[in-house]
C-alpha cells in the first residue's frame, strides 16, 4: 500500500494515503482498519476515516519506532483482489423546485435542464466514504462531474432536515438543520441519525448510496412512516 | 442515605450555560463530536472538592448572568474563570464549599478573568444521559444551552459528615500565561521554514469568535498551502484557512475538517487555552 505514517503525538497518529478520492483507497482503508480492529482493539481507543486518511487514537503510548513497524506489518497484509461486499442503499429523494430551491439556479449555471440534473444525481452510485460534519452526515464519492458547482460564497442560515445538496465535488444530505453553502437540489423524507439507536446510522462505511426520484405525495407519506418510526430502508 | 429530586430554577440563564461531562465517545464515527467541558481542569477540581465522583456533570457558564433557585438543601462548589459570585445577595469565594438550603439564590455577575465558571453539585447533574454521557449538544441531548426559565434536576441528599476542605484555597492564576504546547500537525510540514517560523515566534491574539466548538486568532498568517480532501480533526486541531485564518477546534469541533492541520494542542495547554478571553494573548511552543 501506497501509505506514510504521522505521529501527532503519542497517542494520535495518522495513516495517510495519496490525495485522491478512490474506491481503491477506500478498500485499503477498510482493510487496515479491520486489521487494527482485530490485531490490536485494545490499544486503540477510536478510528476515525477521512477521504484519505485514517487517524488512530490509543490507549496505550506509542513510539516512532512502533510506528515504523506498523506500518511495515501493514505492508505484509495480503493485496485484496475483487471488490468488498458491500449494500447499495435505495434513499428516496423528491427533487421538486420546492425542495430543491436552487435547483433552477443549477440548471441556470450549468446549461441542462432540472430534468437532467435530476437523472444525473439519481442514477450515479456514491460510494460511503465515512461519515463527518454533523452527526449522520455521510461523506459521499462519485458525483457526476457535470454536477460539480462551487460552494456558495455565503452560506444559507438554515438547510431544512434531509435536504439533498451539491457542493464542490461532492453530494450529501443534511441530517438535521443546519447553515449550509452547498447547493440545494431536493429532500430527503427518510431520517438518517436516530441518537436513541445503538447504531444511530444505517449505511455502513463501504456501502454504496444510490437516490430513488419519489413525488411530492410520496415524500409526505414517507415522511409520516418515518416520524413514526414506521420506515424501513432498503437495499440490493 | 435518602436522595429527593430536586430542582434548580434558572431565573436567568446567562451565557453559553449548559450543563457537561468528560464527554461523548465513541460515537465520532458517526459524526458526533466529543463536547465535554472545556476546561476539564476546573471540573476535576469541583467534584474533588465535593468528593463526587471525577466524572460527575457539572454546570458550565461562558459569561456573566445566571441567576438560579435551589429547592432542596445541597452543596455545590465554583471553580474556573475568577468571577463575581452572589449567595443570597453575599459575595463567595471560589473553591469554597456552599451548603446550600431551600430556596437560596445565587447570582452570577462579573467575570474578571477567564472564560468558563464552572458550578460543581453534590452527586452531579441529574439531567439526561444520551450515549454514556450528559454533555449537552445541539440534536443530541433535548436541550443544547440553559434558557430563561428552565429547570435543572439534582439529587438533594442528607450528608453528615463535613466536606472535604470547606475553604480551598484556589489558584486562579493557572490559566494567567500565554504559553500553549504544541505538536506539528500532519500539514506542518506543508509550511516554508519561514512560515513555520513566524507562527513559533509570533504572539497571537484571541479574537472575538470564540465559542465551545472554536476558537479563532485575530493575526493572520498569508500561506499557499493546497486545500486537503476532509480528515479527522479533533478539539486541539489547529486549522490554517487560505485566508491565513488560525482556528483552533475545541470540544464542540465536528470530527473531520478539510482545513490544513498545522497543529494540535497538548491537553492541559487545551484548558489552560479554553479559558482565554478575545483579547488575550498566546504564543506557540514546541
Amino acid at each position: 500500500m501506497n501509505i506514510r505514517i504521522f505521529r501527532i503525538h503519542s497517542k494520535l497518529i495518522e495513516l495517510v494515503w495519496p490525495k485522491e478520492i478512490s474506491h481503491d483507497i477506500l478498500h485499503e482503508q477498510l482493510q487496515v482498519r479491520s486489521f487494527f480492529e482485530n490485531e490490536y482493539a485494545e490499544g486503540i481507543r477510536e478510528i476515525r476515516m477521512g477521504f484519505n486518511t485514517v487517524s488512530l487514537k490509543l490507549r496505550i503510548e506509542i513510539s516512532e519506532e512502533d510506528c515504523g513497524d506498523i506500518l511495515e506489518e501493514i505492508n505484509q497484509l495480503p493485496k485484496i483482489i475483487g471488490t468488498f461486499a458491500s449494500k447499495i442503499w435505495k434513499i428516496p429523494v423528491c427533487y421538486c423546485a420546492e425542495l430543491g430551491r436552487d435547483l433552477e439556479k443549477l440548471s441556470q449555471i450549468h446549461d441542462i435542464s432540472i430534468e437532467e440534473i435530476k437523472k444525473l444525481h439519481s442514477e450515479t452510485i456514491y460510494t460511503l466514504h465515512f461519515y463527518g460534519f454533523l452527526p449522520g452526515f455521510m461523506y459521499l464519492g462519485g458525483l457526476d462531474q457535470k454536477l460539480y458547482t462551487p460552494r456558495k460564497k455565503t452560506p444559507d442560515r438554515s438547510m431544512p432536515r434531509g435536504t439533498v445538496a451539491i457542493g464542490g465535488q461532492q453530494t450529501g444530505i443534511y441530517p438535521a438543520e443546519s447553515p449550509g453553502g452547498w447547493h440545494a437540489i431536493g429532500q430527503c423524507p427518510v431520517r438518517l441519525f436516530d441518537i436513541s439507536k445503538e447504531r444511530p446510522v444505517i449505511p455502513a462505511v463501504g456501502d454504496k448510496i444510490k437516490f430513488e426520484p419519489i413525488t411530492r405525495e410520496v415524500f409526505e407519506d414517507i415522511q409520516q412512516l418515518s416520524r413514526q418510526g414506521l420506515y424501513s430502508w432498503h437495499h440490493d | 442515605m435518602i436522595k429527593t429530586p430536586a430542582y434548580i430554577h434558572f431565573i436567568q440563564p446567562g451565557l453559553l450555560s449548559s450543563i457537561q461531562d468528560l464527554g461523548r465517545f465513541g460515537m465520532a464515527v458517526y459524526g458526533v463530536p466529543y463536547s465535554g467541558v472545556m476546561d476539564r481542569f476546573s471540573m476535576t477540581q469541583a467534584n474533588y472538592l465535593l468528593q463526587n465522583q471525577f466524572f460527575d456533570s457539572v454546570l458550565e457558564m461562558g459569561g456573566p448572568g445566571a441567576k438560579m433557585v435551589f429547592e432542596l438543601a445541597t452543596r455545590v462548589v465554583f471553580v474556573g474563570a475568577d468571577a463575581d459570585i452572589y449567595w443570597n445577595e453575599k459575595p463567595v469565594k471560589a473553591g469554597k464549599i456552599l451548603e446550600i438550603q431551600e430556596d437560596d439564590l445565587i447570582h452570577i455577575r462579573k467575570f474578571r478573568k477567564g472564560q468558563w465558571l464552572y458550578m460543581g453539585i453534590q452527586g452531579g447533574f441529574e439531567s439526561e444521559i444520551v450515549a454514556e454521557s450528559r454533555s449537552w449538544y445541539p440534536d443530541i441531548t433535548p436541550q443544547s444551552k440553559i434558557e430563561k426559565s428552565d429547570s435543572v434536576c439534582y439529587l438533594s441528599e442528607e450528608r453528615f459528615y463535613p466536606a472535604l476542605s470547606s475553604h480551598a484555597k484556589m489558584n486562579l492564576n493557572w490559566f494567567k500565561h500565554g504559553e500553549i504546547k504544541v505538536y506539528k500537525g500532519p500539514e506542518w510540514d506543508q509550511l516554508p521554514k519561514l512560515t513555520q517560523n513566524r507562527i513559533m515566534k509570533k504572539s497571537f491574539t484571541i479574537s472575538t469568535l470564540v465559542n465551545r466548538m472554536a476558537y479563532q486568532l485575530e493575526e493572520t498568517i498569508e500561506n499557499e498551502v493546497e486545500p486537503i480532501l476532509t480528515a479527522p480533526v479533533y478539539p486541539g486541531t489547529v486549522q490554517l484557512t487560505p485566508n491565513g485564518n488560525l482556528i483552533i477546534l475545541m470540544r464542540d469541533a465536528q470530527v473531520t475538517g478539510g482545513y490544513p492541520r498545522i497543529l494540535h494542542v497538548e491537553n492541559n495547554s487545551l484548558n489552560i487555552l479554553s479559558q482565554k478571553r478575545p483579547g488575550d494573548k498566546i504564543n506557540f511552543s514546541i
